[in-house]
């Protein structure tokens, strides 16, 4: 029991009780004047999430490459059942009801498709069509079912983490600039079908100050609240834009704020750290996986991360525009916490699997 | 193929090492976002934070209260509550206001008229919705303020005139702030003095508002109360005024339309100011309702006009004690003899009558006076010319404001012959009507009650002051010889105590002795050619041809204390409409002010008020 608790990652293990601890006390500071019912369920979230991080250190990455298919596919028709039975909430339909639980079938897409082109990849490299086309079709068929919702954060992030994915599988680099330039002549097409409401967040992101009580509101609060922390904050529990309500969705998409403000460019700077050393962390293991499907596990779940955190804080300092993604591991809710542990979770089979053996050497079959 | 796998591998460290630093370095900018907007831009940033929470409240001061000068309070203040609505507080104007006016029960009008206000208001100042209002009427609203953002309900006093109608002109009332008034820093719900003595000692009673530093949240909600100045609250203000006599006037005049002026001889203080019909103050509310208002501007009797100062009339009669004082300056003959009154003097070929038809013989000043006889001042006013009866006039206060502070004031009428520009020819016949106070002379009431108070003094033409206390102020010190005054005293005694006085029966026996003057003013010129027929048909006139009633005189003869003018519009005769309403007032003094231990008895009684 020792020698298997010895594979553990320790680092890794750190920067997540720090990122709980970091989070446990944000959200207290963010919620409690509204009772911190909020605060307990989230506490239960984090039992829970536990228990399933632990669960997952127990599959086999060759049991997991075998659910990415049933996975993908489940997930896929989830999306598609969407526009006939879902829900619409604040606009756009999204949600199915699952009897106890509304999901977003789009939130479990993300996790599929990086599973299904961990897969994919393990055994081949991105160099040629025959591997390439296919994986680009993975990514932009159920990319094509969300951006109907709409939703278009999420199909960004979804495409972002599908490109870095085939960028580590080796697509040459000729390809990479011909995607770019794709990329660039599509933008006006996409804005030219994108919802009024997307239309405005990218807007009142480019002139926050056109709107100051609309759209542009919710960033020039959060800017407030985290250039009035200064270096060193107003002190826990003591944010005046936060106490008093200044801040929208404070304990969810804008928690950030919260910490900039009472915990000044300290803290701030210190969420950027133990983040950057989850990123580089799980980045490392993957280059050290044994496996290239445990390889390209880690670097999706690590591009997912990376986009979160970067599209959220940008969004809340005012450098992105407004798309309503968590903070990992500090916004409450229970949903994308416990799917984000049970992602480590895997990062850390990896790393038990991987220990004391050498690196791949070349693509082959994750079930060997 | 095992060359083809290495260069695999190696390739996939070379690009997830760059996705390495990619990641870092993107965390890394946006590192640099933060301190810029932390370290760099944080003063700016902390003040945008300090200003989104603190919240610069005013406190409105107490207007201070307006008494008598027996302590009765004539304007005070009731606790009341108001309802406030700041408008970049509420989410939705529309929906606040709607539900407002669901639990208040408000008219659609009302509504509308409140939106006109909001916006053109000021967004971060408080607008007032309603004031005067009782616990049980805003408690609906107090309960759900959490649900109606921006709105406030706050305690406080709203102005009460307890005698409503009767001092409303000599008081005024208040409204709201107009846009002229918040230049002079007076906020929106405040409220600012109109008309009368509310208007002009406006900086007395008002003091200055204070402020709180509130810390708010984003709903504008107040979570605590950090920094407050106090506001610095209006100044009492007590009056000359005495309440008690004003109502005893009040109750003479009875519906009639006219006016009622009491002065100090000695300091000019105004000891009554009634004009009648008077407006209920106590209805003005959040700014009046129009239609309230539209009555009272379409009210043939005029109830927004003061008579007292507002309204120039002809002095009738009452003018004569001026003409005998001309004639006195002026040394005219007439003065020293005598004339036969046959009852009319020819000029030309017109005919001007003497009020009594049948004359009043051989007739000297005193006589004219007591029994005032037109004839003989026609004859007067014809020796002296107009020139010498305007310029004694002018002496007199005739002509130009008395200067009393609660204005606007008409400054009445005196003709100027031969003087400027638009001169016109000025007939004989003109200067003898004038000489019995008909025609191009007119004046106030308040001028009439200085005037008397002016022969009672001494000559000493006083400006009249309204607050208890302030210093005397001599407009002028008329050149008058004593014994000329003393004429004119002693004819004004005969006009009550002569049996043939035309006012004795009025005020032949009260407890001072008055001295007067009475007037009858007509208003249709007609009536004086064909009088028979006229007299005839009195009761059938129509009332607003009838003729006005002037008394004006002072009391007691002896040591006199106080002047008076009394003048009912389209009252009838002077001596019997007008003598008896003087009768009241000098009743009155003489009742309340025996001596100055008795005064001292009824300062102690101040808080019992006269009924209203």
């Amino acid at each position: 029991m020792i020698e298997r608790l010895r594979r553990l990652d320790a680092l890794l293990l750190l920067v997540i009780v720090s990122l709980a601890v970091l989070g446990m006390f944000t959200l207290y500071a963010a919620v409690h004047q509204g009772g911190i019912q909020l605060w307990q369920h989230q506490m239960v979230y984090w039992g829970l999430g536990i228990g399933v991080f632990t669960v997952t250190c127990l599959i086999p990455l060759r049991v997991l490459a075998l659910l990415s298919w049933p996975a993908y596919l489940s997930a896929l028709l989830a999306l598609l059942l969407v526009p006939l039975i879902g829900e619409v909430q604040m606009g756009a339909r999204r949600w199915l009801d699952l009897g106890m639980i509304n999901f977003q079938p789009s939130e479990l897409m993300k996790w599929a498709l990086m599973l299904l082109l961990a897969h994919w990849f393990a055994s081949r490299d991105a160099a040629s069509l025959k591997s390439l086309v296919p994986a680009m079709v993975f990514a932009l068929l159920p990319a094509a079912l969300i951006v109907l919702e709409p939703d278009l954060g999420t199909t960004l992030l979804l495409l972002f983490s599908a490109i870095v994915m085939i960028f580590s599988a080796g697509v040459p680099w000729r390809w990479v600039v011909y995607g770019g330039l794709a990329g660039l002549i599509s933008m006006p097409v996409l804005w030219h079908n994108m919802h009024t409401y997307q239309k405005q967040r990218v807007l009142s992101f480019l002139h926050p100050e056109a709107d100051p009580l609309g759209a542009g509101y919710h960033v020039i609060q959060s800017n407030i609240a985290i250039g009035s922390g200064g270096l060193f904050g107003k002190g826990y529990l003591h944010g005046t834009q936060a106490r008093l309500h200044f801040l929208p969705e404070q304990h969810t998409d804008f928690i950030f704020a919260v910490l900039a403000e009472e915990g000044g460019l300290i803290a701030s700077g210190l969420l950027l750290l133990l983040y950057a050393l989850l990123i580089s962390r799980i980045i490392n293991i993957g280059l050290h996986a044994a496996t290239r499907f445990g390889a390209m596990l880690c670097i999706g779940i690590a591009a997912i991360f990376t986009l979160y955190i970067l599209i959220n804080i940008g969004m809340v300092s005012g450098v992105m525009p407004v798309v309503g993604v968590p903070l990992p591991f500090i916004s409450y809710g229970g949903s994308a916490l416990i799917t984000m542990l049970a992602a480590l979770g895997m990062v850390m089979r990896v790393a038990i699997e991987s220990r004391d053996k050498l690196p791949w050497q070349r693509p082959g079959s994750p079930f060997a | 193929m095992i060359a083809n796998s290495l260069e695999i591998r190696s390739r996939f460290t070379r690009r997830t090492r760059l996705l390495q630093w990619a990641a870092v370095l993107l965390l890394l900018l946006l590192f640099v976002r933060l301190a810029d907007l932390q370290w760099l831009q944080h003063e700016g940033f902390l003040l945008q934070a300090e200003r989104n929470r603190i919240n610069v409240v005013p406190v409105l001061p107490t207007r201070g209260d307006i008494i008598d000068r027996n302590g009765f309070g004539v304007a005070v203040n009731h606790i009341s509550y108001r309802l406030t609505l700041i408008p970049e507080r509420a989410e939705n104007i529309a929906a606040v206001l709607g539900r407002v006016q669901q639990l208040m029960h408000w008219s659609d009008g009302r509504l509308k008229s409140l939106q006109k206000r909001i916006a053109h208001g000021r967004r971060d100042r408080p607008v007032l919705l309603a004031d005067k209002l009782e616990w049980l009427d805003v408690a609906p609203v107090a309960a759900r303020l959490h649900q109606l953002p921006g709105l406030d309900v706050q305690a406080g006093t709203h102005r009460f005139y307890p005698y409503g109608a009767l001092t409303s002109h000599l008081i005024g009332y208040l409204s709201l702030a107009r846009r002229e008034d918040l230049q002079h820093g007076v906020l929106s719900s405040e409220k600012v003095g109109r008309r009368g003595v509310e208007r002009s000692f406006e900086s007395q009673l008002h003091g200055h508002p204070g402020s709180q530093y509130e810390e708010v949240d984003a709903h504008g909600r107040r979570i605590s109360v950090f920094k407050r100045t106090p506001p610095r609250m209006g100044e009492r203000l007590q009056l000359s005024l005495d309440v008690g006599l004003q109502q005893a006037a009040s109750q003479a005049l009875g519906k009639r339309t006219g006016a009622v002026v009491v002065i100090d001889v000695n300091n000019g203080e105004v000891l009554a100011l009634l004009s009648k019909p008077g407006f209920e103050p106590n209805r003005f509310i959040t700014g009046l309702e129009t239609e309230q208002w539209q009555t009272w501007v379409n009210d043939k009797r005029h109830p927004l006009i003061n008579r007292a100062i507002q309204a120039a009339y002809p002095p009738a009669s009452t003018f004569k004690l001026l003409v005998a004082l001309a004639g006195e300056a002026k040394q005219s003959p007439l003065i020293y003899g005598a004339t036969q009154c046959s009852g009319f003097v020819k000029v030309g070929d017109r005919k001007l009558r003497c009020w009594k038809r049948r004359g009043h013989g051989h007739i000297d000043l005193h006589r004219a006076l007591v029994e005032s006889c037109d004839v003989y001042f026609y004859e007067l006013g014809d020796q002296l010319g107009m020139q010498a009866i305007s310029e004694v006039a002018q002496q007199w206060g005739f002509g130009q404001p008395t200067g009393i502070k609660i204005g606007p004031e008409s400054s009445g009428t005196i003709p100027k012959v031969g003087h400027g520009q638009g001169a016109r020819r000025w007939f004989r016949g003109e200067t003898m009507i004038t000489a019995i106070g008909q025609g191009a002379v007119t004046a106030t009431p308040l001028q009439m009650a200085r005037f008397a108070a002016a022969i009672a003094n001494g000559g000493k033409l006083l400006k009249p002051h309204l607050r208890l206390g302030d210093a005397v102020e001599v407009e002028r010190q008329i050149s008058v010889q004593p014994e000329h005054l003393a004429i004119v005293r002693k004819a004004m005694r005969d006009v009550v105590a002569s049996v043939h006085g035309t006012a004795h029966r009025a005020m032949g026996r009260l407890a001072w002795t008055s001295a007067g003057k009475t007037g009858t003013a007509q208003v249709v010129a007609e009536a004086q050619d064909d009088d028979k027929r006229a007299k005839g048909k009195r009761k059938k006139i129509a009332k607003q041809h009838r003729d006005h009633a002037w008394f004006i005189g002072y009391a007691p003869y002896e040591k006199p204390r106080i002047a008076f003018a009394v003048f009912v519009e389209n009252g009838g005769h002077g001596g019997s409409v007008a003598g008896p309403i003087a009768a009241a007032v000098v009743r009155y003094m003489a009742n309340h002010s025996k001596t100055d231990s008795e005064d001292k008895s009824l300062h102690k009684q101040k808080s019992a008020r006269p009924g209203t």
